[in-house]
């Protein structure tokens, strides 16, 4: 491994860039993430930081069931993350549909159908630590060597 | 001046800029009263499907069979950690957090009942729910394809062109008439009712 791959590794292992997207999701999932940003959780000190902006992001969020609004906007969004980039479902919605995935309704689960999802997190919603654990858990697996191991 | 070195000896200390750098909240742990996805305990599970009648998500839970032996399964991904399941089991046949404490310390039950709704307007008088009832069936084998009977003892029958419901309290809730309603008019609900304190 070259020097700068072993830079590349260390730096990309303390900085973590999120964005997150509610694709028609009851905001239940939505208050977890924010709880992460809370002292009590504090991702900041993990080298997580949120800034919801797709062009800067690594990790991208996704909660909601996925409503038909967003058919066309989530793959254009996913095409702007830089690479390496991961997806990661939060919460049943994604996975499933859940309570909402009932007959005659609008919802379409799972997202994994519109973009590659990396990682699921079940739970109605799940709980800060289980999202943090994911994300700090996936970071290694994308992220680490990613020129050496793209190709 | 003095403070000045004051501050540089104790910004300097090892301890000081150890904690400085690698500062982390306490392990994060989960509490033991965490509602978290349904367990099994070791109690045998009775197959009388008290958990997938309550389960207000859909596919979340399901009760199969492994070499001769029931239990639940939770699929995770659909479950909601509601622990309504855990509340509703008449064998304790799951555990998660405090739910088995608190059910046993308020001697909780759940008594569920059914009650079904036909839209008049939609419903075609077809009588496909009323052949198709498993419990129809059974107390009136004669039942035939128009849906009429001449007992008064089933569920639902047809009567004049219309689908009458006759004995709420007999259905199961297995919702047959539901798949087999080819205008979706006839609806099953499910009423529950929380007991504390035994039996009144």
């Amino acid at each position: 491994m070259s020097m700068l791959q072993y830079l590349k590794n260390t730096v990309r292992s303390r900085s973590i860039h999120v964005a997150y997207v509610n694709v028609g999701s009851c905001n239940g999932c939505d208050i977890e993430i924010l709880a992460c940003l809370s002292p009590r959780y504090d991702i900041e000190q993990y080298g997580i930081y949120v800034h919801n902006n797709p062009r800067e992001a690594d990790v991208l969020l996704i909660t909601g069931a996925f409503s038909s609004q967003w058919e066309d906007k989530l793959k254009p969004l996913w095409d702007k993350i830089p690479h390496p980039k991961v997806a990661v479902a939060i919460g049943n919605c994604p996975i499933s549909g859940c309570v909402f995935n009932r007959p005659e309704t609008l919802v379409d689960p799972p997202v994994s159908k519109h973009i590659p999802i990396a990682a699921e997190i079940p739970g109605c919603p799940p709980r800060p630590t289980e999202i943090i654990s994911t994300i700090l858990s996936l970071a290694p697996i994308i992220f680490k060597d990613y020129e050496e191991t793209k190709k | 001046m003095l403070s000045f070195i004051y501050y540089i000896r104790e910004f300097l200390r090892p301890k000081w800029i150890t904690t400085f750098f690698t500062a982390r909240t306490p392990p994060l742990t989960t509490p033991p009263y965490f509602r978290d996805f349904p367990e099994l305990t070791d109690k045998e599970c009775t197959h009388c499907l008290a958990c997938m009648m309550i389960c207000p998500a859909p596919e979340a839970i399901i009760v199969t069979q492994h070499e001769g032996v029931w239990r639940p399964e939770i699929t995770k991904g659909h479950c909601i950690r509601c622990g309504l399941c855990i509340e509703a089991c008449p064998e304790d046949v799951l555990a998660s957090g405090r739910i088995l404490a608190y059910k046993k310390e308020e001697e909780l039950t759940l008594q569920g009942t059914f009650h079904i709704e036909i839209n008049q307007s939609t419903c075609m008088g077809c009588g496909n729910c009323s052949v198709a009832c498993p419990v129809n069936r059974e107390i009136d084998p004669a039942l035939r394809s128009s849906g009429t009977s001449t007992s008064d003892e089933v569920i639902m029958r047809i009567d004049t062109g219309q689908n009458k419901v006759l004995h709420e309290e007999k259905c199961t809730g297995c919702k047959t008439c539901e798949d087999n309603c080819s205008n979706k008019a006839i609806r099953v609900a499910r009423v529950v009712e929380a007991l504390q304190g035994g039996e009144e």
